[in-house]
């Protein structure tokens, strides 16, 4: 019987503590889903405050990739090498042919820059032709070599046609520059003038005709005068 | 069939197109026969259409129409002009900007060089707007003597934003001198050299400006004392 007292007593016991554990954890239960209730709200209370200033969702993803456009370079064709050829008229010394080279650079559609070389060799004065054995000049002092720079006006741009179907670009033009020409064994300080016609039979070739004087003081005949030494030539370049 | 296919595709790929397209977006481009103000317009290009950019020959591209038609656009239109991704298309102008930052220019100086005459030419690359390399080749033809000089230095620009600008410069060079002939003694040097200077320059219109420019020369010779040259010089240049 004692026994059976105790055992009782303990299953009371028991279920008193079970009782009680039950009723704690509903309590903590319901403590937890307070909080996750309160830090709901809270959280939906600060993503409202943050809707107001976050702009507003897509609609529609753009699904259209920006095409990426790679320049290329674009050429440019203002470089023109070219070679001349032609007669030139040594004051004093007769007319000999002439050749050599040039390359311009045009800066704009009215004006370009240009650089000449040229060689001739001059020939004998009327006074070495009529005086016999008289020699003024050495050979090597009778080479006539000049370069100048030079600039360049577009004055007069237009076209040249040939028959109905050829159109080709062309400019009558002026040019004026200062160099250096080396004659008689001495360099000496030149300036030149001239004028030319060019014509591009394409966009890659150009042919001219070009008429320049070139002015140095020389003493070479005894007395210090300017000297006029005019050019006439005709030219093919190409443009790069 | 496949053929056809890559036929068909490969024109819109676009991808390994040679020339550059640009898109009119004014409602036409007009596009003249030649390079210049002057020649007439012969054909437009409508809104919308497409053009392929050929080179660049001063302030004109020559372009071609989707017909295949080719003439020259004035650098003002191609302002106007947009990549096929809508960017517009930009390069290098000749103007005022151009002036204050470039990369290369070139000039022409005629002047004094210890008191012979001097031709000369320089060209320029620059680093940013201020700092220049700059390499000037000239030649002096003097009374007692004639010769060539050529420098290497550094140019720094003051105020490249000015219209009028101070510069200095520094650097290096040579000089190579020739006695002339009728005096005694016509041992030809070359002695190296050193340089500071100063100058200004004035931008005048489109690409060219005015540069006026001194430089005092310390030459090292071979003798006991160094002596010193003045170089006084004035030009035009140009930059691209």
């Amino acid at each position: 019987m004692e026994t059976g007292i105790r055992v009782l007593l303990l299953t009371v016991a028991c279920l008193a503590l079970q009782g009680c554990v039950v009723r704690n954890w509903i309590h903590h239960r319901q403590e937890v889903r307070a909080e996750r209730e309160a830090a709901k709200e809270e959280a939906a209370s600060a993503s409202q405050q943050d809707d107001i200033e976050a702009p507003p969702p897509r609609v529609v993803e753009p699904e259209v990739e920006r095409r990426k456009i790679t320049v290329p370079k674009i050429k440019s064709s203002n470089i023109e090498l070219g070679l001349h050829y032609g007669a030139l008229s040594v004051e004093d010394f007769g007319t000999n042919q002439v050749y050599g080279a040039f390359a311009a650079y045009h800066i704009t559609e009215d004006f370009f820059f240009q650089g000449e070389y040229g060689r001739s060799t001059a020939g004998r004065t009327s006074f070495e032709t009529l005086g016999g054995n008289i020699q003024l000049l050495t050979n090597a002092e009778r080479r006539f070599t000049y370069y100048n720079l030079s600039l360049g006006y577009n004055f007069l741009p237009g076209e040249a046609f040939l028959g109905r179907g050829i159109a080709m670009p062309s400019a009558f033009y002026w040019l004026g520059g200062i160099g250096s020409t080396k004659f008689g064994g001495d360099d000496r300080f030149t300036v030149n003038f001239g004028a030319g016609y060019r014509v591009l039979p394409s966009d890659w070739i150009a042919v001219h005709i070009t008429v320049q004087d070139r002015v140095f003081k020389s003493d070479l005949l005894g007395v210090s005068k300017l000297t006029n030494n005019i050019e006439a030539r005709v030219g093919a370049s190409i443009f790069f | 069939m496949c053929l056809l296919v890559a036929l068909l595709i490969a024109p819109a790929m676009g991808a390994a197109r040679e020339h550059l397209q640009v898109f009119v977006t004014e409602p036409y481009l007009e596009l003249h026969t030649g390079a210049g103000r002057g020649y007439p317009v012969f054909t437009v290009v409508p809104r919308g259409e497409s053009v392929d950019v050929l080179f660049r020959r001063t302030d004109w591209f020559k372009v071609r129409t989707e017909r295949g038609v080719e003439g020259w656009a004035a650098q003002k239109d191609m302002q106007q002009v947009v990549l096929a991704n809508g960017a517009p298309f930009t390069f290098p102008l000749g103007d005022r900007a151009g002036y204050t930052s470039h990369r290369w220019e070139m000039g022409m100086f005629a002047g004094d060089y210890g008191g012979a005459t001097l031709v000369s030419g320089y060209s320029s690359f620059y680093f940013n707007s201020q700092l220049a390399a700059e390499l000037s080749l000239g030649q002096f033809l003097g009374k007692f003597s004639n010769g060539t000089t050529g420098d290497l230095g550094l140019t720094h620009i003051i105020a490249p934003e000015w219209r009028l600008t101070p510069f200095l410069m520094i650097g290096t060079g040579f000089v190579h001198i020739s006695p002339k002939a009728t005096l005694v003694q016509p041992a030809e040097r070359t002695e190296q050299t050193a340089y500071v200077g100063g100058g200004v320059r004035y931008y005048l219109t489109r690409r060219f400006f005015l540069r006026a420019e001194y430089k005092a020369h310390e030459v090292f010779t071979h003798r006991n004392a160094n002596e010193q040259v003045d170089e006084w010089k004035l030009g035009f240049a140009f930059f691209f």
